[in-house]
């Protein structure tokens, strides 16, 4: 293998520069680090970064992602605009799981069930508790579980701004390298080839590339089960504050907020976007934004006249068990995965930032990582 | 004139202009300042602007301030408007309203 | 769903025509539209074009869309109006809005015609109300009758800018000055000149500083700009107008191309990002054409061909013609549209300054810089040669593809020959005087010029498309190319007939000094 290029060496390389890679830079660059990190699109953030809605949500949480939740909500969302110098729109204004049927009921006793036992404030509230809460809730709501220290936050503005700031500190962002693959030096995992022939090198790298990590770890012989999913959003024109409560419904036909800006943010979906066709455009469905617009207008029919300005699409990584990889690689020493976030990443991601800072440091975690192990899983039979 | 893609490249510090109060992006009242500011801060693309200071989003989904927006970046870079990206074109292609587009039928 | 073997987005000259094409050879074809009214921009364009005959010069746009509309709707072609399209998703299905009500269709083949938008540029006050964009004002003007403004600075000198500036002064509205940053008036000299003729100044190599006004635009402020476009100091002048006019290039809207996932490529002579298409206009998505502005700016005779071509390849796609049939029509849409590509303005040439003329005539300096041809300088062209009796001046003078005066002389006085070529007029051939060179012009750059009627006296017919037109015996100042005051003039006769399709000829009596310079005619004020 060809020499590296002094430039192109750093302590730690970074494949991705969504909102794991990034948050993971900053912590790095904060602790003095040596960072690169490479992007395979022209665009810093360019997948489901960018291309979600939004929720820091504890509630409805596996457990063990949970206390990752539970720990960013405590320690780092409420800090993270001043540290990062930017208004990431973060809003601790609560979670309201809304339900119409009694089978909704039960799915959000269950759900508030597993939260109290991970220690949780969550609770279900009737209907008219709901609409004491958010007074433009429908009358078609029975009850909702509700969990107060719940919120959400610009995805786009907290992924852009942990890669501006990183930038600051120095960590060297690349756009346009296609990982090709990892290689070896001595046993461990040391070098980043990319399609068009770079070579970068670092002590420690970092495989947080959501989907694309997958074809990117099975060439160094790791195989993570996870499968490509198409979610989408849509985005209406701006409104006067109404509500800052992050929403979503027992029957998961939509979920969503008001932002900053006035635009409420929906995603949802049709039932058919798990099996859309895979493709580089991140297209939308023709009907799943009708769809999504049903499932809210239900909810929340006083939102019936609003314009749509936008609709999109992004892919998630979805996981054979739905919770993540957030993993030292013990087969192959120096190699951290962080992928297979099943949608609900964004939430967790200053949390996940800073524990794979702590992996690349080798210092012990702050939180524990066993359930995110990259060789957890096991048949079921 | 090639697309930035190290972007650890040095543009010096920020530095306020006259026009910078022009407003460039009407629908969302985003002037020539903030968006220099942003370039500054590491947003390269047309894309990363638009993510990071709404350039684009309102009503008019960008058919104005696109290329004003690719020649300030281009400016401040010393790159063509031409290796500064494009916004994707996404549905609806003119504002809907909500309940119209949920009372969606098949053609006949 | 409802399967239509042509969707048509966008019902201008391109989708129509797109339309038209496809219906003649069968396929079951649906445009939507999501004005109120169909033609696109061909309603407003209320000038006659410029081409031959098989491009429908002489011809108005608005006459060109009725006779469209007819042949579409002669066809069976369904026009569905107030209809936006939503969206262009996967595997050719067409979501659309009509009527407030949301309908999802598939096709086989889709022609998207989507235009284009004007393209802006940002100086301070630009956001003030009355500042728009010169298609905007065209618009308020000839489809709803609104006068944009009552004193208006025109930005930019292109064919856009130079037309909406004519069509203006028709609607009665002053225009104080045509002002453009390059050194050279953009679009056509005959344009510029009908323009220049009624005293509206040019102000090339000048920029605009800023728009000023309370709540809305009370004043422009120009300036004066060096060969790097930079602002030279001191030369600041301001302009009391309630509007100022941006005609400053279009942008081709081909998002629905991004969004249906075609290959898009930015090419600046073709105004902005465009889908990449084969010679059929065909996308990197099989079955998605594209015509019209939305492919690359040009004119809507261009945009013409191009969906006829677009039409006819969907029909061969869908095995309604074979190859051979195809293959000829496509050859036959291509010459045409070869010839409308050629010359001075070829889209090739964009941005380009031509010195002279391809027979090597010399390019007249004051037309490209003030508007207007130096009179000393207007005895050099093919067109322009004294005889006795009646006989035509031609002051055409760039080679623009056009040749209706060639075709309308029924004496053939008038060669054009390849059709960008000057025309020249052939002294051997007797003219009639029967105007009809002067009203088929589309750059109004035919006079007749008659010296032998009354001693020291000429009789000079001008093309007149004012109001109130002036009658038999009306006094006024005759006018040069610059729109200087030269004389007082008679009008001696005023013909308007049918062929000449609202172009009224004004018959003005002039000393015969000034036989030479007159080319306007200004009424007697009130």
């Amino acid at each position: 293998m060809a020499s590296v290029n002094i430039k192109n060496k750093a302590d730690i390389v970074i494949i991705g520069s969504g909102v794991i890679g990034n948050a993971a830079a900053y912590y790095l660059s904060k602790a003095g680090k040596k960072v690169i990190v490479l992007e395979k699109e022209d665009n810093i953030g360019d997948g489901g970064s960018t291309r979600n809605g939004g929720g820091v949500r504890q509630s409805g949480r596996h457990p063990a992602e949970l206390k990752l939740a539970m720990y960013a909500v405590k320690n780092l969302w409420p800090n993270l605009s001043e540290e990062l110098g930017e208004d990431v729109e973060y809003y601790q204004e609560g979670n309201l799981r809304l339900g119409k049927t009694k089978e909704h009921l039960k799915i959000l006793e269950e759900i508030v069930e597993s939260g109290k036992k991970g220690g949780l404030d969550l609770g279900m509230i009737s209907g008219e508790e709901a609409r004491e809460i958010n007074p433009y809730l429908s009358d078609e709501v029975i009850g909702a579980s509700w969990c107060p220290t719940d919120g959400h936050a610009n995805p786009l503005k907290v992924t852009l701004s942990y890669y501006k700031k990183a930038r600051e500190l120095g960590a060297r962002f690349i756009t346009a390298q296609n990982v090709k693959r990892i290689g070896k030096v001595r046993g461990s995992a040391r070098k980043v080839i990319t399609k068009n022939g770079s070579v970068f090198e670092g002590d420690k790298i970092i495989l947080a590339a959501g989907y694309g990590s997958r074809s990117i770890a099975q060439k160094i012989g790791i195989d993570i089960p996870m499968k490509q999913v198409l979610l989408e959003v849509l985005v209406t024109e701006p409104r006067p504050p109404m509500f800052y409560q992050m929403l979503g419904t027992a029957a998961a036909d939509f979920y969503g907020h008001q932002s900053k800006h006035g635009s409420f943010v929906f995603g949802g979906t049709s039932g058919m976007d798990a099996y859309a066709v895979e493709d580089e455009n991140n297209p939308t469905l023709s009907k799943t934004a009708p769809s999504i617009c049903r499932g809210i207008i239900k909810y929340f029919p006083v939102l019936q006249d609003l314009n749509i300005i936008r609709t999109w699409g992004g892919y998630i990584d979805d996981c054979t068990d739905h919770i993540p990889v957030i993993s030292n690689v013990e087969e192959v020493p120096g190699l951290i995965i962080a992928c297979a976030f099943s949608g609900h990443g964004f939430g967790i991601s200053p949390a996940v930032g800073l524990l794979l800072s702590e992996m690349a440091l080798e210092k012990k975690t702050t939180l524990d990582i066993k359930p995110f192990h990259y060789d957890r899983f096991k048949t079921k039979i | 004139m090639a697309k930035i893609s190290d972007r650890s490249i040095n543009l010096g510090s920020f530095i306020k202009r006259e026009d910078d109060s022009i407003v460039i992006c009407r629908c969302e009242e985003i002037t020539k300042g903030e968006i220099r500011e942003a370039i500054y801060a590491g947003m390269f693309t047309f894309q990363e602007v638009k993510k990071f200071l709404r350039t684009g989003m309102g009503l008019c989904q960008g058919q104005t301030c696109e290329k004003l927006v690719k020649n300030i970046i281009a400016e401040e870079l010393n790159i063509s408007p031409l290796e500064t990206g494009a916004a994707k074109g996404r549905a609806p292609m003119r504002p809907i309203p909500m309940r119209i587009l949920a009372n969606d039928k098949e053609g006949s | 769903m409802k399967r239509y073997d042509l969707i048509v987005i966008g019902a201008g000259p391109a989708g129509l025509s797109a339309a038209v094409e496809a219906a003649k050879r069968g396929l079951e074809a649906a445009v939507f539209d999501e004005n109120d009214k169909p033609g696109g921009q061909l309603f407003k364009q209320i000038h006659k074009f410029f081409g031959s005959k098989e491009h429908k010069a002489k011809i108005r746009g608005y006459n060109i869309g009725k006779e469209l509309l007819r042949n579409a709707d002669e066809l069976g072609v369904k026009i569905i109006l107030n209809a936006e399209v939503v969206g262009l998703y996967p595997f050719k299905e067409v979501v659309v809005n009509i009527d407030k009500k949301v309908l999802h269709y598939r096709a086989d083949t889709i022609v998207a015609s989507t235009g284009a938008s004007e393209k802006m540029i940002t100086f301070p006050g630009w956001t003030l109300p009355g500042v728009i964009g010169a298609g905007a004002a065209q618009t308020m003007m000839n489809i709803h009758g609104v006068k944009p403004g009552e004193k208006i600075l025109m930005l930019g000198s292109g064919n856009v800018g130079l037309v909406v500036t004519y069509q203006l002064l028709q609607a009665g509205i002053e225009v104080a000055a045509v002002v453009d940053a390059s050194p050279q008036i953009g679009g056509y000299g005959v344009h510029a000149a009908k323009v220049a003729r009624t005293k509206v100044p040019f102000y090339t190599s000048h920029t605009i500083v800023r728009a000023q006004g309370e709540k809305s635009v009370e004043s422009a402020v120009i300036a004066e700009v060096d060969e790097n476009w930079n602002i030279i100091e001191g030369t600041e002048q301001s302009f009391n107008v309630d509007t100022i006019c941006l005609s400053v290039g279009l942008s081709p809207m081909s998002k629905l191309f991004s969004m249906a996932g075609c290959e898009l490529e930015e090419v600046p002579a073709k105004g902005g990002m465009v889908p990449v298409c084969d010679k059929y206009g065909e996308t990197s998505v099989s079955g998605i054409y594209a015509a019209g502005d939305v492919s690359g700016i040009e004119e809507a005779s261009s945009a013409m061909i191009e969906g006829r071509i677009a039409g006819t390849a969907a029909a061969h796609k869908l095995g309604y013609i074979g190859e051979k049939e195809f293959l000829a029509e496509v050859k036959l849409q291509r010459e045409s549209l070869e010839s409308l590509r050629q010359g001075m303005f070829a889209p090739e040439n964009k941005g380009k300054v031509f010195t002279e003329t391809e027979e090597g005539y010399q390019i007249s300096g004051s037309l490209l810089e003030k508007g207007y041809i130096d009179c000393k300088e207007i005895d050099e062209y093919p067109g322009v040669k004294s005889k006795e009796g009646i006989h035509p001046v031609i002051e055409c003078t760039q080679n623009i593809p056009c040749n209706p005066c060639q075709d309308s002389c029924p004496n053939d006085c008038i060669v054009v020959g390849e059709i960008t070529s000057l025309p020249e007029y052939k002294r051997s051939e007797e003219c009639s005087g029967c105007g009809l060179c002067v009203a088929s012009c589309p750059g109004q750059a035919v006079f007749l010029i008659n010296n032998d009627i009354e001693n020291n006296y000429s009789y000079i017919t001008i093309p007149y498309e004012f109001s109130p037109l002036p009658s038999d015996g009306d006094l006024g100042t005759a006018l040069d190319r610059s729109g200087k005051e030269l004389c007082e003039a008679e009008i001696v006769e005023v013909k308007s007939i049918k062929a000449f399709d609202n172009t009224h000829l004004l018959t003005m009596k002039v000393p015969l000094e000034y036989s030479k310079e007159a080319r306007f005619f200004k009424a007697k004020e009130e």
